[in-house]
């Protein structure tokens, strides 16, 4: 997995490549850290090249999720493959999230 | 009589294993050109049940064999995972609540719903000293 950062003007742009399992969750509980640390009021995560997620990665897109909402932060994912759609599907993390086809879409809200 | 395939994979109780299975299982679906659209879920399916394995079932510290076995028949991958470990039965685990907003879903709790959910069956035995937990995925 590969997990690189950059600040835009809505906030941070997280793009993930590859897999977040139960051998790496912890690179990518890390590197969320670190930005909640940095103070971050919105995060976008480009989901297009990430191709495996499991039940210890979901866990990491939650505690997430719970931080953002109650600091009255933003946490917006686009460009998810279908593969992983169906796994937020049957978690019913697709209501949890705001999940957007594309970055721009993501970006303008 | 149907035609069946078997193949056997042995890990040990270390979670840098489930890079094995993961290699393995690319292995299977070339060899046994598998349908693409079930390889990610199979996958899941393994992590979640075998990093239950190794993360609960023995002492810490202890080195012990988990194995895996596969049987391909038509349109048909059946999964059994064989472990020493504590009984544990997670077909009777309680499903979480899916409907429930971020706030108030813990954290955690998703990884043998998400087997169940994946899988056509899944059936758990405790037979002598060992856990065997039989899944079946239809295609």
């Amino acid at each position: 997995m590969k997990i690189s950062t950059k600040s835009i003007a809505q906030g941070t742009l997280v793009a993930i490549d590859g897999r977040i399992d139960t051998t790496n969750y912890n690179e990518f509980e890390q590197a969320v850290n670190q930005l909640f640390e940095e103070k971050v009021t919105a995060i976008y995560l480009d989901c297009s090249k990430l191709n495996y997620i499991s039940s210890s990665g979901l866990r990491v897109f939650l505690t997430i999720q719970k931080k953002m909402m109650g600091t009255g932060g933003k946490f917006l994912l686009f460009a998810m493959q279908p593969t992983i759609k169906e796994i937020f599907d049957i978690s019913g993390f697709s209501t949890i999230f705001n999940i957007y086809d594309t970055e721009e879409a993501a970006l303008q809200n | 009589m149907e035609q069946q395939e078997h193949k056997q994979l042995i890990i040990r109780n270390e979670i840098a294993e489930l890079n094995r299975v993961v290699t393995f299982l690319e292995g299977l679906e070339e060899e046994w050109q598998l349908p693409l659209a079930i390889i990610t879920p199979i996958n899941l399916v393994l992590e979640e049940a075998l990093s239950n394995v190794i993360f609960y079932a023995y002492e810490k510290g202890s080195t012990h064999e988990i194995k895996i076995d596969f049987t391909l028949s038509a349109n048909q991958l059946d999964i059994t995972i064989t472990d020493t470990g504590k009984p544990f039965d997670p077909t009777r685990k309680e499903d979480p609540d899916i409907d429930l907003p971020a706030e108030e879903r813990p954290i955690g709790g998703l990884g043998i719903f998400l087997i169940r959910k994946i899988m056509n069956e899944v059936s758990y035995e405790r037979v002598g000293q060992e856990n065997v937990l039989r899944m079946t995925k239809k295609f």
